[in-house]
């Protein structure tokens, strides 16, 4: 992690707060005063934007609830500026939990339209309310007083406000960098993926609506207090689209870039509102727009980082990029270790049913995957799952990890049912798996990927984002289990490289890897083998058995059907969506009905070895091992 | 992509730049010296849903500012004139007039509705600048020490609506509204108002400023069957409205507000606008007042100027203006540029002739206009016509 | 009664406006998954300017004329320059894209034509009263041209083979250019059909609802309403989306309270999402694995 980088940034930023208002003229700093409001809204929709990937054309709604509560207590009920501010932030957080709960449901631009129009409710709620004022709203919003102060001019306000800013850039940034960054960066890539290593996706996306929406309302009480009057227009469109504008040219999800952001467009605004009337005589005000039009469209197409990301590439070019070592081609690891890894004392004993499947059926349309499956598997044995395409084993696969949910049956771990629940919850259960398309965190680096795995064994969560030391520690412990891992599968050289840039098989390993930082139970891998050399093979096939022999219990799906025989304990075969066999290896590799379906022939038919047909001869030789 | 890149560096460049010059520290003239150019700001509604006030006004104020300073200005000091477009927006006000307190003017003009008025208002009050809103509601001066206004509190104009209602016999009242802060308090008012005389209103339908649609308002009075209507608010507007209420038949005579005092009005209500009564000030029947209003010739004046330079006659919102400007000027030139000395004088204002209405302020009341400010004008042929008594 | 049947006509007659501009968002979106927010700023850009081109002496039809190709040309312009050279569209990025484009629409339309509402001339016939309904004979012209253009629209992406192999590029982009058809042009042909769709509504809705440079904001969210209502993908479903909005708004207003009626929108529009996703009128679609 760049700390230590990132404390000088947040040194400049302070020294460069407390001199503005200095060296500033007052107009200016006037405007300064206003980047810095409305770029605490903006810190938020880019959190929310970069992070949970979600839209929020509806920020303007939680400025104006936290405008219009602020406004209400200090001049109506006559509440302490410090204690209204904290009501009306949690108010504004309370409104976005309520509305988050059902539109976070939605699809990415449904969202971001229904927030559109909770902008709208909120300026149609205010204007017909006489009890919130109304069109004139609540006017007479007294000027900070503190310790005998009045905090008036723009200077004054300018620092009492600094101080807010650099702490809601330092706890948004901690988010960024902490477990939540790295969970809601990892369902950005894949949130398949991410589900099935224990990230409520729902969940921390609600966590993050609502602290934007915090930061929304946080900004509207610093705004009622400078302007001293909140109406209806605080929830206007133009404003959600002046906050959107702000996050996306300053660089979505990158904090600084929302400070950035912030200040260019305020003083983008007033140096058009400049320059435009000279340039057209007679137009003025908000013909300023056609600037932020062009600015929204320009960035989007042409700098999509936005500015902080011009920013990093600037820097990057200009810092000598350190030698990477050669990676060696293979793996690091002892090729003849068996010994047992990765076992815990709270693992069921050997030999206890881990997972139990019950009369699976699922249907798609007209056409039924699976009728009727079922099997179970248990601690401390390697379990296999083969049959021709079209069996449905992935359909099976997926119903078990938790990511189709099944037209009947069930699926029990440890006798909680599981099916038809979220895949977290598989994994709060211990219970993770691989995928066939691999899932991997392509914007991190392989460390990334794994740490992405330890999600569960941590707890930090938003408070201890804020209070950095309990989260530090919980990191170091984090990055020291991901050394392990890296070591166990063989994949330590890489582990800071990005994930994306690693061959196909080794993207494998980081992703058994990363289910492996999960210390799981029972581990469900799919396809594992495909792609992987025959010295890769071994050596996956030696990490099972050791990870076997630690007590986990492990599924897996594969086309080699040979590599599976010679692997599992007990095998079951599928074909056409029923269990046509289950048994140990060498009692299925015989299994008349199991040679049939493979070789695409009916139950009744004969199988010779010494048919005629050579295809017919390749493949009982094949299925005999010889 | 390398190209991509770079346009947009390049861009990004640009557009800083553009930010520069909005940096460029703006210029410090006036103060509270006696001598150099006195310092006016004008903050108007120019832009957004305040443009028919805003843009009139301005005109008024530029055309003033140029004849007061072709005749020498003020005891030999030029007045300089700063305008500044609030959006019609509260934040827009505000900031303009933190601008105008950073130029130290030495009196702001401004804005033309009330809620940007009370924006502004907060500013005025705590850094003692004396300020002349045109805004229609009473909040913008209750209990204001620094803030007066020249547009005629809704109290005399519904006023005027009550005794008119009395001297037909009407006793019900449906009232359609602007649901801006323009028709706040238009039907408790009347209520209060017309108490004693037994008339109150009898339904309130809302609009929005900038509806286009007013079938579900129409048909609702339609149904209260009122003695009479009364339609509140600026055109466009209260010019669909009024067509609406028209088409739908509505037989029972119809009222409107002071503020449809242009000609925007009738052009938008056409045919649709004849037969309604609406108390307004003096300037749209300037013509037909009698030689002996003390209004006349000043209203006649006006009109005249404002035609020669801008080809179309003045609406109220232009005669607003010109109260604000006069005002301000006759401040200046009876005791300078002191804005303390400014603000007393304006507080003893007595029988200031000006286009809105003859003023006379107190330090009870900063808006200096009883019901005599208006008069009942109808709409005959699509033209203004004093109304017959 | 007469009451309902005001009211009735009255929400017909918005309705139509807003089916009009509901079934350019669908039009677009039934090919490429791109949400064009522009939409609403089409109708108001030809509603403004057909009226300059009527204000300076063009007979009426031709001024219309004018106002849709302007809307039609500007259409192909952001398809081409705009949603074009992006590589990997998501429907999100064309949300904020547009937006964009639409924010320096309005303040150009705002330079050009300055802050004031105007409306265009009435299409020629007399307004009559039957049942005691007032009828405005614009009202009917907006309900009549809406309806035509709804049976040939939807005809067109039904059952004409063009309009089958357009919708075919949102489904499958890669058969359907395996199949011969140019994805890139039937996007392009989308966004005029859009632009007609558009600007057919501004000139339709100047003479009652004049158009303004900021008449776009309202229009567009309302039109993207009423096609999530119809399921963003269907043109029929559009133009019933935009009918019953309209109608509902309308009743709102009557019935319940006239400052409600903008907000009718968006609370149908959030209910609608968060029940049925796939929206209202569109017909169950088995769920894909």
């Amino acid at each position: 992690m760049a700390r230590g980088r990132e404390w000088i940034g947040f040194a400049v930023f302070a020294v460069l707060l407390t001199a503005f208002p200095l060296v500033a003229p007052e107009s200016i700093v006037d405007i300064g005063v206003y980047a810095l409001i409305y770029g605490i809204a903006a810190l938020g929709l880019s959190l929310l934007m970069g992070l949970a990937g979600q839209v929020n054309l509806g920020q303007a709604a939680f400025f104006a609830i936290g405008a219009y509560t602020q406004g209400m207590l200090v001049t109506r009920y006559g509440v302490a500026l410090p204690v209204a501010a904290v009501v009306a932030v949690a108010f504004a957080m309370l409104a976005a939990l309520l509305v988050g709960l059902p539109l976070l449901r939605l699809r990415g631009h449904y969202l971001a339209l229904a927030t559109l129009g909770l902008g709208i409710i909120v300026t149609v709620a205010a204007t017909e309310s006489d009890y919130l004022g109304a069109t004139s709203g609540i006017y007479g919003i007294a000027k900070p007083e503190f310790g005998g102060r009045r905090y008036d001019s723009a200077a004054e306000f300018f620092w009492l406000l600094a101080p807010v800013m650099f702490l809601a850039v330092l706890f948004a940034r901690n988010v960024v960098a902490g477990r939540i960054g790295r969970a809601l960066g990892a369902i950005n890539d894949s949130e398949v993926a991410a589900e099935c290593l224990g990230a409520d996706t729902f969940r921390l996306r609600l966590q993050v609506f609502v602290l934007s929406a915090g930061y929304g309302g946080l900004a509207g009480v610093a705004y009622v207090h400078w302007i001293g009057v909140v109406n209806p227009n605080a929830a206007n469109f133009p404003l959600s689209v002046e906050f959107l504008l702000m996050a996306v040219l300053g660089g979505l999800g990158s904090v600084w870039g929302a400070v950035i952001g912030a200040v260019a467009v305020e003083f983008l605004d007033e140096g058009l509102r400049d320059v435009i009337p000279r340039l057209i005589p007679h137009a003025s005000g908000e013909v300023q727009l056609i600037g932020f039009g062009v600015a929204l469209t320009a960035v989007v197409l042409f700098v999509p980082g936005g500015l902080y990301d011009l920013w990093r590439r600037a820097v990057t070019r200009l810092r000598r990029r350190s030698a990477t070592p050669a990676a060696p081609s293979g793996s690091t690891v002892d090729t003849t270790d068996e010994t047992p890894v990765l076992s815990r004392p709270d693992r069921p004993a050997p030999g206890t049913t881990l997972l139990s499947v019950e009369g699976l059926v699922r249907h798609f349309g007209g056409v039924t995957a699976l009728d009727g499956v079922s099997f179970d598997v248990r601690a401390g044995e390697i379990f296999g799952l083969i049959g021709p395409n079209g069996a449905g084993k992935t359909t099976c696969f997926n119903i078990v990890s938790g990511v189709l949910a099944p037209s009947g049956g069930s699926v029990r771990l440890r006798g909680t049912r599981i099916d038809g629940r979220k895949p977290h919850v598989s994994a709060r259960a211990r219970a993770t798996r691989t995928f066939q398309n691999l899932q991997i965190f392509g914007s991190t680096t392989v460390r990334g990927n794994v740490a992405v795995g330890r999600h569960l064994r941590g707890r930090a969560g938003l408070l201890r984002a804020a209070l950095v030391l309990p989260a530090r520690a919980e990191e170091r412990a984090i990055a020291r289990s991901v050394d392990e891992i890296l070591a166990l599968v063989g994949i330590a050289d890489a582990a800071d490289r990005p994930a994306a840039d690693l061959s196909f098989g080794r993207q494998r390993l980081v992703e058994i890897a990363r289910a492996l930082a999960l210390e799981p139970d029972l581990l469900l891998l799919d396809e594992p083998m495909a792609g992987l050399s025959g010295g890769e093979r071994a050596d996956l096939a030696r990490l099972l058995r050791r990870l076997r022999a630690g007590g986990m219990a492990i599924v897996l799906v594969e086309h080699d059907v040979e590599a599976v025989l010679a692997l599992a304990d007990r095998v079951a075969v599928l074909d056409d969506g029923v269990l046509i066999a289950l048994g140990r290896p060498d009692e299925v590799r015989h299994d008349p009905a199991v040679v049939a379906a493979y070789l695409g022939l009916d139950e009744d038919d004969e199988v010779d070895e010494t048919a005629d047909d050579p295809v017919v001869r390749a493949a009982v030789r094949e299925l005999d091992g010889g | 992509m390398a190209g991509i890149r770079a346009l947009g560096a390049a861009a990004a460049v640009a557009a800083l730049l553009v930010a520069t010059a909005g940096c460029a520290e703006k210029d410090t003239g006036g103060g509270t010296d006696e001598s150099g150019p006195i310092a006016v700001g004008a903050i108007l509604d120019i832009t957004g849903a305040g443009a028919s006030l805003g843009v009139p006004e301005r005109k008024t104020l530029e055309l003033l500012t140029k004849k007061l300073n072709d005749a020498g200005g003020i005891n030999g000091r030029k007045l300089e004139l700063t305008v500044e477009d609030n959006q019609s927006t509260e934040d827009g006000a505000a900031k303009a007039m933190n601008q105008m307190v950073s130029k130290k003017v030495d009196l702001v003009i401004g804005a033309s509705r009330t809620g940007t008025s009370l924006a502004m208002r907060a500013i005025a009050e705590t850094n003692e600048l004396p300020m002349l809103s045109m805004a229609a509601n009473v909040k913008v001066v209750d209990g204001a020490k620094w803030v007066f206004k020249t547009a005629q509190n809704d109290s005399a104009v519904l006023a005027n609506v009550v005794d008119y209602a009395k001297s037909k016999g009407w006793k019900t009242i449906g009232l359609a509204r602007d649901s801006s802060a323009f028709g706040e308090g238009v039907a408790e008012t009347l209520n209060s108002l017309g108490k004693a005389d037994g008339i109150s209103v009898v339904a309130t339908e809302k609009f929005a400023p900038d509806a286009t649609e007013f079938t579900a308002q129409m048909v609702n009075l339609r149904n209260a069957k009122a003695d009479a209507n009364l339609i509140w608010g600026i055109p466009p507007a209260a010019a669909l409205a009024q067509k609406t209420y028209k088409q739908l038949g509505i037989t029972a005579p119809v009222m409107q507000s002071h503020g449809i005092g242009n000609q925007v009005f009738l052009d938008t209500a056409g045919p649709a606008a004849d037969g309604l009564i609406a108390p307004v000030g003096r300037l749209v029947v300037a013509d037909q007042l009698p030689a002996n209003d003390p209004q006349k010739s000043v209203l006649t004046t006006f009109v005249n100027n404002y035609k020669a330079a801008y080809n179309e006659t003045p609406s109220t919102f232009a005669g607003h203006a010109w109260d604000a400007f006069q005002l301000a000027v006759d401040a200046f030139k009876a005791v300078g540029t002191d804005k303390q000395k400014v603000r007393d004088h304006l507080e003893q204002v007595k029988g200031f002739v000006g286009i809105t209405g003859v003023f006379t302020m107190t330090p009870q009341d900063h808006s200096g206009l009883g019901k005599e400010a208006l008069v009942l004008v109808t709409v005959s042929g699509s033209k203004w016509q004093l109304a017959p008594a | 009664m007469t009451d309902l049947g005001q009211l009735l006509l009255a929400g017909l007659s918005v309705g139509g406006v807003y089916a009009l501009v509901a079934m350019g968002f669908a039009a677009i979106y039934a090919v490429s998954g791109v949400l064009n927010l522009t939409q609403g700023e089409f109708a108001a850009l030809a509603g403004l300017v057909a009226i300059s081109a009527s204000g300076n002496g063009f007979p009426l039809p031709l001024a219309a004329l004018l106002g849709i190709v302007t809307v039609v040309v500007l259409a192909l312009a952001i398809q081409r320059l705009i949603i074009a050279p992006v590589r990997r569209m998501t429907t999100l990025l064309s949300i904020i894209l547009t937006l964009g484009v639409s924010t320096a629409l309005k303040a150009t339309m705002l330079l050009i034509w300055g802050p004031e509402g105007r409306g265009l001339d009435p299409l020629p016939g007399n307004d009559f009263t039957a049942a005691g309904v007032a009828v405005r004979s614009q009202y009917l012209w907006i309900l009549g041209v809406s309806v035509v253009v709804a049976v040939a629209v939807s005809w067109f992406y039904e059952r004409t083979l063009a309009g089958k192999a357009l919708r075919a590029c949102a489904e499958q982009p890669v058969a359907a250019r395996l199949a011969g058809i140019s994805v890139a042009r039937a996007s392009l042909v989308s966004f005029g059909i859009a632009g007609l769709l558009g600007g057919i509504a501004g000139v339709l809705a100047s003479p009652v609802y004049f158009s303004a440079w900021d008449s776009g904001l309202a229009l567009g969210l309302k039109g993207f309403v009423a096609a999530t209502l119809g399921g963003l993908t269907s043109i029929r479903g559009a133009f019933m989306g935009g009918l019953v909005l309209g109608v509902v708004e309308s009743l709102v207003a009557g019935y319940i309270d006239t400052g409600l009626r903008d907000a009718v929108a968006f609370v149908v529009l959030i209910v609608v999402l968060v029940a049925r996703p796939d929206g209202v009128l569109r017909r169950q679609v088995a769920a894909r694995v």
